[in-house]
């Protein structure tokens, strides 16, 4: 009994092995397949190549906002909230860190060495920071950062945060998000400082009390970073935006000659970029029902900008992306690190 | 390029601080929210399935409901109840372990109960004609019963155990996949592949799965031990 118990034991392991080995075969031959397209792309890089850059209507601005904490906050039923815990002083520290000289440089700098290029620029006129930075204290030590997937999947957050962790001995909460979910988040009395990439909803949220102006800065919105949105597509072009004139008459051609187009669906800035390209005619919104007749070339990912990238490049199709996460994308041959 | 299995080695044999910190984490979760729906279920279903009291009938199917309950909706009422302007904002919960461990109690508990109370159901009558030809007493049929059930006690527990590792959608709401805090290895597998990074994703999926392989192995032969 005790022999036959053991056999059947050890008959189940070698079963479930097998099962994890053919999991292993099957990401083996996906690997394969991945190797052997970048190797015919060697020559010729990644299918998915910019096509539109550049243009002053592609301008990418990442803008800073802490969260005001008697904000008009209400709960799911609507009812006023007003003893929201946000710690003020651990948003304003970063805040004041990402605008000093400190702070700056290392923002201009980075991707310089691992792209050979900055992945983001800082704005002309940007707000600066001159004083001091309060260091943490116990009840400010933790600060809840809500952005973009852009600014974390970049890797810049990962670059700046731990030299400000270590000098002030705060600890930034990243949680990083589509624009729109990362403001819910700020609205949910979820963070006490956003770092997001989409005007019209940035002055929305200052205009319903959200924000909170900062000692020593003129405005709510502290716009400090930007980099440029690109139009990427497969190297061959048959849509032939890159002889557009503009971005929008791009975008025309797309819809025109019905290309598949990826969209990330997602309200994230990236997405809200995307509907203001669009030709006005076409009325295509967030909402789904907007684009329900275009749905042979017009495809809502609903998905991270990485994943999307991947999905245009297995479909040939276009896409809008910003820069920084296309360069990290094309550095690491069509994966996202 | 490197096969995903190649990198899940790789990711063990570097030691990587991340991801031990990503497995201690999931194990930490996964661990308390298992063992303590065991502690809630195990009673409850003892007491469902044995105990004969009008209303009961309409628990049985309530707690059947809420084995289907979608992890998605559980973390999004977590979510609303801690969040800053939820109702319990005052505990500071939201985006720590202990309530990505309170949501996975709320989905797994369900789920220990329903099949503790269906064996114990089946084998309650005659457990009772046994305890009542000994002249046992009602709390001893009852610690009769559970001994009676180990095996489909164990289980319940793998079960609870697989549901908690495996489980994405609740934890990720509430415990918001934060580096270093609250990133499991579900959530972590979900930000690779948001960000295209698939092999990583299958790397990491490959280390989870050979954990919950070791997990199985020791509780099956544990098993083993009862029925002889």
């Amino acid at each position: 009994m005790k022999k036959r118990s053991m056999m059947s034991m050890l008959l189940a392991l070698a079963m479930t092995m097998s099962l994890l080995g053919s999991v292993t075969v099957m990401a083996e031959e996906e690997t394969e397949a991945v190797e052997a397209s970048t190797e015919t792309a060697e020559a010729a890089e990644l299918n998915t190549v910019i096509l539109k850059e550049a243009d002053d209507s592609m301008i990418n601005t990442y803008t800073l906002i802490a969260v005001n904490p008697d904000a008009p906050f209400t709960d799911a039923d609507g009812n006023e909230v007003s003893d929201v815990a946000i710690n003020t002083e651990g948003a304003a520290a970063l805040i004041q860190f990402l605008l000093s000289a400190e702070g700056k440089e290392l923002e201009a700098n980075y991707g310089q060495e691992e792209f050979g290029d900055s992945l983001f620029y800082l704005l002309d006129g940007a707000p600066s920071y001159e004083g001091e930075i309060a260091p943490a204290t116990d009840e400010t030590a933790t600060i809840r950062l809500s952005t973009t997937t852009s600014v974390n999947d970049s890797g810049l957050l990962g670059a700046i945060l731990p030299v400000f962790e270590e000098e002030y001995g705060y600890t930034v909460e990243v949680q990083s998000a589509g624009t729109g979910k990362a403001i819910a988040a700020a609205q949910y009395g979820n963070a006490d400082l956003i770092l997001v990439h989409a005007k019209s909803s940035e002055e929305e949220f200052v205009n319903d009390g959200y924000a909170l102006k900062l000692d020593g800065f003129d405005s709510e919105r502290l716009s400090f970073l930007y980099n440029y949105f690109v139009l990427c597509g497969p190297a061959d072009d048959p849509a032939g935006v890159a002889e557009a004139e503009t971005v929008l008459d791009a975008f025309a051609a797309i819809a025109e000659g019905k290309y598949t187009f990826i969209s990330r669906g997602d309200e994230s800035g990236t997405h809200t970029k995307e509907l203001s390209l669009w030709p006005a005619d076409l009325g295509i919104t967030v909402e789904a029902e907007s684009f329900a007749d275009y749905t042979d070339w017009y495809v809502s990912a609903n998905a991270g900008m990485g994943a999307c990238l991947v999905m245009a490049e297995e479909m040939g199709a276009y896409i809008l992306t910003d820069k920084a996460t296309f360069l990290t994308f094309v550095a690491n041959g069509g994966v996202m690190e | 390029m490197q096969t995903a299995l190649q990198k899940a080695i790789e990711l063990i044999l570097s030691g990587d601080r991340e991801l031990c910190n990503i497995l201690l984490v999931t194990a930490r979760m996964s661990i308390s929210s298992s063992l303590l729906a065991l502690l809630i279920g195990v009673p409850v279903g003892i007491w469902l399935g044995s105990c004969r009291f009008s209303g009961r009938g309409i628990l049985v199917v309530v707690n059947r409901t809420l084995m289907g309950m979608p992890p998605v909706v559980c973390g999004l009422i977590f979510y609303m109840l801690f969040s800053g302007v939820g109702p319990f904002r005052r505990f500071h919960l939201l985006f720590t372990v202990n309530i990505m461990i309170m949501a996975q109690v709320f989905l797994i508990a369900p789920i220990v109960i329903g099949n503790v109370e269906t064996y114990v159901s089946g084998i309650a009558s005659s457990v009772r004609d046994t305890a009542k030809g000994l002249g046992l007493g009602t709390a001893r049929m009852l610690m009769l019963l559970a001994n009676e059930s180990m095996y489909q006690i164990l289980s319940a527990y793998l079960l609870a155990f697989a549901r908690a590792t495996a489980e994405v959608g609740a934890v990720s709401m509430v415990g918001g996949a934060i580096a270093w805090k609250t990133n499991v290895m579900t959530t972590a597998i979900m930000q690779y592949t948001n960000r295209g990074n698939f092999s990583l994703g299958i790397a990491l999926g490959l280390i989870l799965m050979t954990v919950s392989l070791a997990v199985n192995v020791v509780i099956t032969l544990l098993q083993r031990r009862f029925i002889q």
